[in-house]
């Protein structure tokens, strides 16, 4: 998906100078790009502004040469399925539902992985053994993983992925970030990561410093 | 799954004392609304004992009593009388004569009268006459069958008679008006309770008037009127005003009916308010399951569920809650329907089924609309909390 950015500036909070604010930039298909940036400065506000959440924003995004403030709710539904994926820094797990239930409550909405391919991707990530355990009983490492598999199993565009290694290992964060390249080829797709300062062997597109 | 996260604050106790409190309105509502289709007929100007809306107004005798023109059209204008209709006299003397069998036949002078077919109380096919009938059907008052059942029959030793073979009496009447004598047969059709005279169709009136004594006037000395309300104190302040007489168990009689009809109504009334408390708390309790649940739906929400998704749950929950309240209240509805029957049958209501039909009519009406009122009230109630900005993610920096 081509996305083109044209100088946006949140309206709730004034951004120090930055290579995203401000700015205009595109983002490619087939390609990585690290958001890097330290606390506060607005990482998870523009992953926002991206999935739709927050548009209390000046300036314009187009996905596609469409500005996404014309999209109505039943159009980001749709993205949300099937164009844009997120690990939110939060989670936002179902702390109710067990590590596999989390995973197949998005899987649910397009089937786009069968179980026994989560349960390969759980065993990659070696949570494989925590399917059947409730979510808020995990680890907040392990939840990671489960939050990364869950972004997974959906059809995509652009990979959103907020601090995804924040309380994983690195032997872990090795697993996830092939798993995660494997997932973004196949689907030919845009992959940004936001950290506070790893870059995680990651070959990157380009990094913007926020 | 969606189904088990949105309902994780859904009490089953608690969502049928909603059911229950639902059903008690709409219990309420649906049995007077039954008693209302059920006691129409009593209503209904048919029937001798409660729908009494018509008013037979006279002058004081002794001075000229008959009705003119223009006092008919002051009546006629008032807003509490929709029709008003006069009694036409025969202007000719009637000679009445009766023969049993095996009896001494009697033979009386009489009167006959007619009023505008409207105002008469009995349905029968056989009211009319038309020049070359034969016999002309005469309605006399009720309470003349018992003046004759109780006090001549038993004192001269003639047969008693009922209503019903009333009507095999031959009668003979000779009309001798100004220009000519003329005999007829008649027969006594029916009984009415309503009108205190002697009653032929409206038709037989003129056509002897007409024939028998054309130089004469029939004048109007009763009118019978068509009221809203008999006891409407407007009304009987005027008619006291222009110094009509009428008879008051007329007004009595409406009185009752006007109580019955206030009591219905404030039934009716109660029960909407507790229908209407009872929505409305099951509306609070959808708004605070909704509220309960804000993260779960969010997050669902912003997971790829679309707004109709995350609706369809708390939908089927209201629908189940408004389909037990309504079914409840249609059962309790019907049994009390036969309950009421033997005390509505004292009121003379016929016992019909059909308002049951209405009932369950009614019913589907009102789940249908209750159904779609909270269908979109937890849709909106889900757009606004599902909104870009407003939701608990965006607090993340």
């Amino acid at each position: 998906m081509q996305i083109h950015i044209q100088s946006i500036n949140p309206d709730f909070f004034t951004p120090a100078s930055s290579e995203v604010w401000s700015k205009n930039f595109e983002l490619h298909a087939n390609s990585s790009y690290l958001i890097q940036a330290v606390s506060g400065s607005g990482k998870s506000s523009f992953f926002n502004f991206l999935y739709g959440l927050n548009n209390r924003y000046s300036g314009t995004i187009l996905f596609e040469n469409k500005s996404i403030s014309t999209f109505s709710e039943s159009d980001w539904t749709n993205i949300r399925k099937q164009q844009i994926s997120i690990v939110f820094q939060g989670l936002r797990l179902f702390p109710e539902l067990t590590a596999f239930e989390n995973i197949q409550l998005k899987n649910g909405l397009t089937n786009h992985k069968s179980k026994p391919d989560i349960l390969e991707m759980m065993s990659r990530l070696d949570i494989a053994q925590l399917a059947d355990k409730k979510a808020e009983t995990l680890s907040y490492g392990q939840q990671q993983r489960v939050a990364i598999i869950r972004a997974l199993c959906q059809p995509f565009e652009l990979l959103l992925l907020d601090e995804p290694f924040s309380h994983i290992d690195n032997n872990q964060i090795n697993n996830a970030i092939a798993l995660i390249n494997q997932e973004v080829t196949q689907n030919n797709a845009t992959l940004v990561i936001a950290s506070l300062g790893d870059t995680y062997n990651i070959n990157y597109t380009k990094t913007f410093l926020l | 799954m969606i189904d088990t996260l949105l309902k994780k604050q859904v009490h089953k106790s608690q969502l049928l004392f909603f059911a229950l409190s639902s059903s008690l309105g709409l219990g309420i509502l649906l049995v007077v609304i039954q008693l209302f289709i059920d006691t129409q007929s009593i209503f209904n100007s048919k029937n001798d004992l409660l729908g009494n809306q018509n008013l037979i107004i006279y002058k004081d005798l002794g001075r000229n009593n008959a009705f003119t023109d223009a006092e008919i059209a002051e009546l006629e204008q008032q807003p509490f009388i929709t029709k008003t209709g006069g009694f036409t006299h025969g202007t000719y003397r009637v000679l009445a004569s009766v023969t049993f069998p095996n009896h001494a036949g009697i033979t009386t002078e009489m009167f006959l009268e007619a009023v505008s077919d409207q105002f008469i109380d009995i349905t029968n096919k056989d009211w009319k006459w038309q020049p070359g009938d034969r016999e002309v059907p005469i309605i006399i008052p009720k309470n003349y069958i018992n003046l004759y059942n109780f006090g001549y029959a038993t004192s001269s030793g003639l047969p008693q008679i009922n209503e019903k073979i009333i009507r095999q009496v031959p009668i003979d009447l000779t009309l001798s008006g100004t220009h000519k004598t003329e005999n007829f047969r008649a027969y006594i059709l029916d009984a009415s309770e309503k009108i205190n005279s002697i009653l032929v169709p409206e038709s037989f009136l003129k056509f002897t008037n007409k024939s028998l004594s054309p130089n004469k006037t029939a004048k109007i000395s009763r009118l019978i009127l068509d009221v809203i309300n008999p006891s409407d104190p407007k009304l009987l302040e005027f008619l006291n005003s222009k110094n009509y007489k009428y008879l008051s168990n007329d007004v009595k009689n409406s009185k009752l009916s006007y109580v019955l009809k206030l009591i219905l109504s404030i039934v009716l009334f109660i029960g909407l308010l507790i229908t209407i408390l009872s929505m409305y708390l099951v509306i609070t309790n959808i708004n605070l399951l909704i509220l309960k649940n804000k993260q779960t739906i969010t997050q669902l929400h912003f997971l790829g569920f679309s707004k109709s998704d995350i609706a369809k749950v708390y939908h089927t929950i209201a629908l189940k809650v408004l389909a037990i309240s309504i079914i409840v209240a249609l059962v309790i509805s019907i049994i009390l329907k036969f309950v009421f029957a033997p005390y509505l049958s004292i009121l003379q209501v016929e016992h019909s089924f059909l308002s049951i039909v209405y009932l369950v009519i009614i019913s589907v009406i009102i789940f249908i609309a209750l159904a779609l009122y909270y269908r979109k009230h937890t849709n909106t109630k889900i757009g606004l909390m599902i909104q870009p900005n407003t939701s608990l993610l965006t607090t993340e920096i």
